[in-house]
């Protein structure tokens, strides 16, 4: 049987662990660094131009093989699974949580507390904006201080951005450009954004992309990378005393009849919110037979993320769709709330649209358009603009929110499979409807605001930009790992970014699993010493 | 970039990504009378306002995308969209048929007997919508779905040089797009 030996294993392989294997690199140069993933390198920058052009051309993949077919959850919301993880194709928009997110039992007697001070976090949000390059504009809100300025300019408003800017700002509600991880400048040797209009492949390279850093790492030779090879259970070695995790088994696809085993000083785990809590359950054993670092029974609850409202408002704009679709505008006026005040907090954000201004077949009397008289239609149609608005809002998770193991679900190998089902705590849910007819408010104010109106609205039916499974927290009976992501119960054992958010805050989770793996780089660093 | 080095960039890549790749081979081109027919469909289902000239590209460049079409390609799943799908078989030879079921007298109708014609088989087809790209429910709503939802045309109805997804930097974003050049 292969075994590798090294100072550090990090399991999986997308933003969280690039980061993490990135720093360790500079804070212990030297430090062996196995990085194991399932997916495979999709490496070939030469044919993303090409992949990029059949995607818009044919609906294909933009990222073809980026998945495993039978490594299938049950709920989970990308089945994106390659060296990059599911950041290969992210939009890059960094937003940030606010305090709020860090003490909702203390403000406001909900949920729980973050086990860190803002202060803290908010200087490892820096340090991601730099490391990923973020460009951005403060926002007016004293609350949104930052301590650094942004790595990198805004991204300039494009001409529809402007044009429902100056429409929204009549509704009194501030709104500005949403930061983002894509380059308004040559940056970290990567080029700037050129508006191609794709960002979930970006032909480029402006947008932050964790392949790179694999990348640059393996030419460094900081890392080894083990792509193709799926981690299937931790073994702890227990004394009685302390408990550590000795090895992970593993298993190359291509070769699935010569297990592999990890032995080292340090595991992270860095499989996101669905993987690692699986990895923990199915690592169970006779003497962990809930799993291992469960002894708080909680590796899998709490699963969390934000719920959202949306719509579609017609405008008196001269919206051109197709300038730069993918960026938007942000207000961050209701991320706070008044502690006095019915518990109310989401972000507000504005894209461009061409919903309802599309080429159509039939007319509204059922008509069948052709020719000039589909182009007249259409042109009619498209006198008025389109924005479409969201708004993601704040939701708890009880503790049946959950990950669990589901036999009717295996791989190739006969591994169960998890299955995600998120379900709200009490409180959230008593709240919901009147949350949902505040934000409802605030679209029909932005309607109102300029002879607009609704075309439509939608709202969630899932938890979007999901997170926990594996929460921290110091109550050990109630949480998974400290707030560095060092499990309670096995001292060289730490998980890392999406699944320990106690809560998923009310806006895009990225750079906050970022910042958090980044403040638990220092802690394994730390520990390496 | 401008719209033609995009179209010429993806009529190369059309070309040199089917050897690359072994997925299904299928019939992926219509015959000589086949196209000669499409061309005719093209007159009754194109805006007049792209001339000639547009039209006869249009058709070039959806025969182009008809025969680097791959059938069994993954499809893009991406976030939000768990589901693992794999494109369908070529249309072409469901396109073949539809052309020939326009009948033998098509090719010698009058413009107005062929607008007739064509609406009939769209509507005998059961195409209730335009699709977001070609998706093998008829040839005459499919070449318009491709056409319409093009780069392309989305400027001509705009009459404005948007250029969607053409990566064309970030300078003078923040303006109005240029209006079109006469002619086009």
């Amino acid at each position: 049987m292969p075994t590798f030996e090294c100072d550090v294993c990090i399991v999986g392989g997308g933003i969280s662990s690039a980061l993490l294997a990135q720093k360790l690199a500079e804070l212990r140069p030297g430090t062996s660094t196995i990085v194991v993933e399932v997916g495979d390198r999709l490496f070939d920058t030469q044919r993303r131009w090409q992949d990029r052009l059949r995607s818009l051309a044919y609906g294909e993949n933009p990222w073809p093989g980026d998945y495993v077919e039978d490594q299938a959850a049950a709920g989970v919301i990308s089945r994106s699974m390659a060296v990059g993880g599911s950041a290969l194709h992210w939009g890059g928009v960094t937003n940030r949580f606010s305090e709020e997110d860090l003490r909702l039992r203390s403000m406001y007697g909900l949920a729980v507390d973050w086990p860190l001070e803002w202060t803290e976090l908010e200087r490892f949000y820096c340090e991601a904006e730099r490391r990923i390059g973020v460009g951005g504009e403060p926002g007016p809100l004293p609350e949104d201080k930052r301590s650094e300025p942004y790595p990198m300019q805004p991204m300039p408003l494009s001409w529809n951005l402007r044009q429902i800017k100056a429409w929204a700002d009549k509704s009194a509600i501030p709104f500005w450009g949403t930061p983002q991880a894509k380059n308004t400048v040559p940056y970290d040797g990567r080029s700037e954004c050129r508006r191609c209009n794709t960002c979930e492949i970006c032909p480029t390279g402006a947008r932050y992309s964790p392949d790179e850093t694999f990348r640059r790492l393996l030419a460094a030779k900081a890392i080894a990378l083990h792509d193709r090879t799926l981690v299937r259970r931790l073994l702890a070695r227990d004394d009685g005393k302390t408990s550590q995790i000795a090895v992970a088994q593993a298993t190359h696809r291509d070769r699935p009849d010569d297990p592999v085993e990890y032995r080292a000083r340090l595991f992270v785990l860095a499989g996101g919110y669905c993987w690692t809590p699986h990895l923990l359950l199915s690592s169970a054993s006779s003497r962990f037979p809930g799993g291992l670092a469960n002894s708080s029974g909680t590796v899998g609850r709490h699963m969390t993320g934000h719920a959202f409202v949306g719509a579609h408002i017609e405008l008196d704009a001269e919206i051109y769709p197709g300038m730069n679709d993918q960026h938007s505008l942000i207000s961050r006026q209701f991320f706070r709330c008044a502690a006095d005040q019915p518990y109310v907090r989401h972000d507000f954000r504005i894209w461009e649209s061409s919903v309802g201004r599309e080429p159509r077949l039939k007319s509204d009397d059922g008509r069948l358009l052709m020719g000039d008289a589909l182009l007249a239609d259409w042109r009619a149609r498209a006198k008025r603009g389109t924005a479409r608005v969201r708004a993601y809002y704040d939701v708890h998770p009880s503790a049946e929110s959950r990950l669990t193991l589901d036999a009717s679900l295996k791989n190739r190998f006969g591994d169960v499979m998890p299955n995600i089902t998120h379900q709200l705590d009490a409180a959230t849910e008593a709240r919901v409807p009147a949350t949902k007819r505040h934000i409802l408010a605030q679209f029909e104010r932005l309607a109102r605001a300029n002879n607009a109106r609704i075309l439509s609205t939608s709202e969630s039916n899932y938890l979007d930009h999901p997170a926990g499974g594996c929460r921290m927290g110091t109550d050990r009976s109630a949480s998974v790992c400290d707030s560095f992501g060092r499990t309670h119960d096995h001292e060289n054992l730490f998980v890392v970014g999406a699944p320990t958010l106690p809560t998923g805050g009310c806006t895009n989770g990225t750079l906050t699993f970022a910042a958090l793996t980044l403040r638990s780089a220092t802690e394994v660093a730390r520990s390496l010493a | 970039m401008k719209r033609r080095t995009l179209l010429q960039l993806l009529a190369a890549t059309l070309v040199a990504l089917p050897a690359r790749i072994g997925l299904r081979a299928q019939s992926t081109t219509l015959a000589a009378a086949d196209v000669e027919r499409l061309r005719l469909v093209a007159e009754v289902v194109l805006p007049q306002e792209i001339g000639i000239a547009g039209r006869t590209r249009a058709v070039d460049q959806f025969l182009t995308w008809l025969q680097h079409y791959r059938a069994g390609a993954e499809t893009d799943h991406g976030y939000g969209f768990p589901r693992l799908r794999r494109t369908a078989s070529s249309p072409a030879a469901k396109y073949a048929r539809q052309l020939h079921d326009l009948g033998a007298t098509f090719p010698q109708m009058a413009v107005t007997a062929r607008v007739g014609a064509v609406e009939a088989a769209i509507t005998a087809a059961g195409v209730q919508r335009l699709a977001g790209r070609p998706d093998g429910g008829h040839i005459a709503s499919d070449l318009m779905a491709f056409y319409f939802n093009s780069i392309e045309a989305n400027d001509v109805c705009y009459r404005a040089q948007i250029g969607r997804d053409t990566c064309r930097g970030l300078n003078g974003s923040e303006n109005r797009p240029a209006p079109l050049p006469r002619g086009l």
